[in-house]
């Protein structure tokens, strides 16, 4: 997971999907994300990569037409994700 | 992980198992084209076409089924609603919380000489019907509404809005994409002069199907012609419902699907529908009150709001919350701007949008207080990292 430190932005999810696709089918490793809203209101979806094989992967998504709105450095921060257990329990939840 | 699903404004999961046998039987039996070549297979099909009307035009308690008319999807309905009404010099009123499915015929329609007023409102969605009466013109030809907003789930005042547009003699259309199945709505009781619905969110159905239901008066062109099966020795269209706005052939098996929902709930009642969405936003209301950092949207009164609420969480952007809500909880939301710029930016909250719980008929109290639970996690979390 740590590896993947690289963002790809589109402007439809018809580009995000079919990007996931082939960079998946080529051994890239990847994952489809809920768009960082920080960075684009466009995308439903993002893309995870490895920054280190930018070049590789936007050669092949150029060959196949599909279209990268961005490219960012960009480890999420929910990476980080430490779950506080609040053990709050709401309404009826409470009483188990 | 179970998965426990909130996204029920974008698309309604599950479904009751009455659509999945009408989608078996439609396979099995049903698979002709309706009203084209008369055997017994294509008069099952048209069949299964005239029910679903039956069955919507029973839910909007309009007497005459041919005022239904079917497209795939509520913005077919409302393409044809605006679009069929409108002309360029004509002026076209509308609201500042709209869907994208209304504002882009509007905008396009700017562009060939269409008149467009967007009236405001508040910070919470709600709107006063006396602003909107304050904006009509000689010229206007159209008054286009959301329902309930698909962003914070505010309730518009359609009555008073409808009451409005009736003395003034300009057609009414109202989007009820989050509304219709959800709320009881009687199109003419109200003086709804045109009604857009989606199939697949509170009515149950299947993607692909929607419309809209429109009244005698209106004066409507189609927006797309061909073949219809009726007629078949003209070249033109035919000027009679619902052939006239029904080119080419429908999505039966869609509709097939969207009867078995809309009789599921014409059974339990919408009322009762109504009232059960109602008390889990009520729950949502209450609980996320109690959580630091959790800001909801939208109004506080319950009379003014249908089963969509939309949150934030200090310090996370939208999508975060819908990473960790996914990934973590295995809740399904939905996040960002919800096809609605004007909406986000009459919240205040354009362009990193909110995060949007959308409720159901089978959403459960526990799934409420499961995402409570974990809103206040992630509220948690977001402290401990500041």
């Amino acid at each position: 997971m740590s590896a993947l430190d690289g963002l790809l932005t589109f402007f439809a999810s018809h580009h995000a999907v079919r990007a996931e696709k082939l960079l998946r089918t080529d051994g890239f490793a990847v994952e489809l994300i809920p768009g960082p809203k920080e960075l684009s209101p466009n995308c439903g979806v993002a893309l995870r990569f490895e920054l280190e094989r930018r070049d590789e992967a936007l050669g092949l998504l150029g060959s196949k037409k599909v279209e990268v709105d961005e490219v960012h450095h960009y480890v999420p921060r929910t990476d980080a994700w430490k779950p506080a257990r609040t053990g709050r329990r709401f309404f009826r939840r409470r009483d188990e | 992980m179970d998965v426990i699903y909130l996204d029920n404004a974008a698309t309604s999961w599950p479904k009751p198992p009455e659509v999945r046998d009408a989608l078996d039987r439609y396979f099995g039996e049903g698979g002709g084209n309706p009203g084209r070549s008369g055997h017994r297979m294509s008069v099952a099909a048209a069949r299964i076409v005239e029910d679903a009307r039956d069955a919507v035009a029973e839910l909007f308690a309009i007497d005459d089924p041919s005022r239904v008319l079917f497209g795939k999807n509520v913005t077919e309905g409302l393409n044809l609603g605006i679009t069929g009404t409108v002309k360029p010099g004509d002026h076209v009123i509308t609201s500042s919380i709209e869907h994208n499915s209304v504002m882009r015929p509007l905008r396009h329609l700017e562009t060939i000489g269409v008149d467009v007023t967007v009236v405001a409102c508040a910070a919470d969605g709600t709107l006063d019907a006396a602003a909107v009466e304050a904006a009509i013109r000689p010229e206007t030809r159209l008054i286009v509404t959301l329902h309930g907003s698909n962003v914070m789930g505010t309730l518009l005042p359609i009555a008073d809005i409808a009451g409005i547009a009736r003395s003034r003699g300009i057609p009414y259309l109202v989007d009820a994409a989050q509304t219709a199945g959800a709320i009881p709505i009687d199109v003419d009781a109200l003086g709804i002069d045109m009604l857009a619905f989606t199939g697949h969110k509170a009515l149950l159905g299947l993607t692909g199907t929607g419309g809209l239901v429109v009244a005698d008066h209106v004066e409507l062109e189609p927006i797309m012609r061909g073949g219809t099966g009726s007629r078949s020795d003209l070249e033109i269209q035919p000027d009679f419902r619902p052939d006239a706005f029904e080119s080419g052939t429908l999505n039966v098996a869609g509709l097939a699907g969207l009867a078995a929902g809309v009789r599921f709930l014409l059974g339990r009642g919408v009322d009762h529908v109504a009232a059960h969405e109602r008390s889990l936003v009520d729950r949502f209301l209450r609980g996320a009150a109690e959580v630091p950092g959790v800001e909801v949207h939208g109004p506080a009164d319950l009379d003014l709001r249908c089963g969509v609420v939309s949150f934030a969480i200090d310090g996370l952007v939208s999508s975060e919350v819908g990473t960790l809500l996914d990934r973590e909880y295995g809740i399904m939301s939905r996040v960002g701007l919800h096809c609605a710029p004007g909406a986000h930016r009459t919240l205040g909250t354009f362009p990193t949008g909110s995060v949007r719980f959308g409720f159901s008929v089978f959403t459960t109290h526990d799934e409420v207080d499961a995402g409570l639970e974990a809103v206040d996690e992630i509220a948690a979390w977001a402290r401990s990292e500041r």
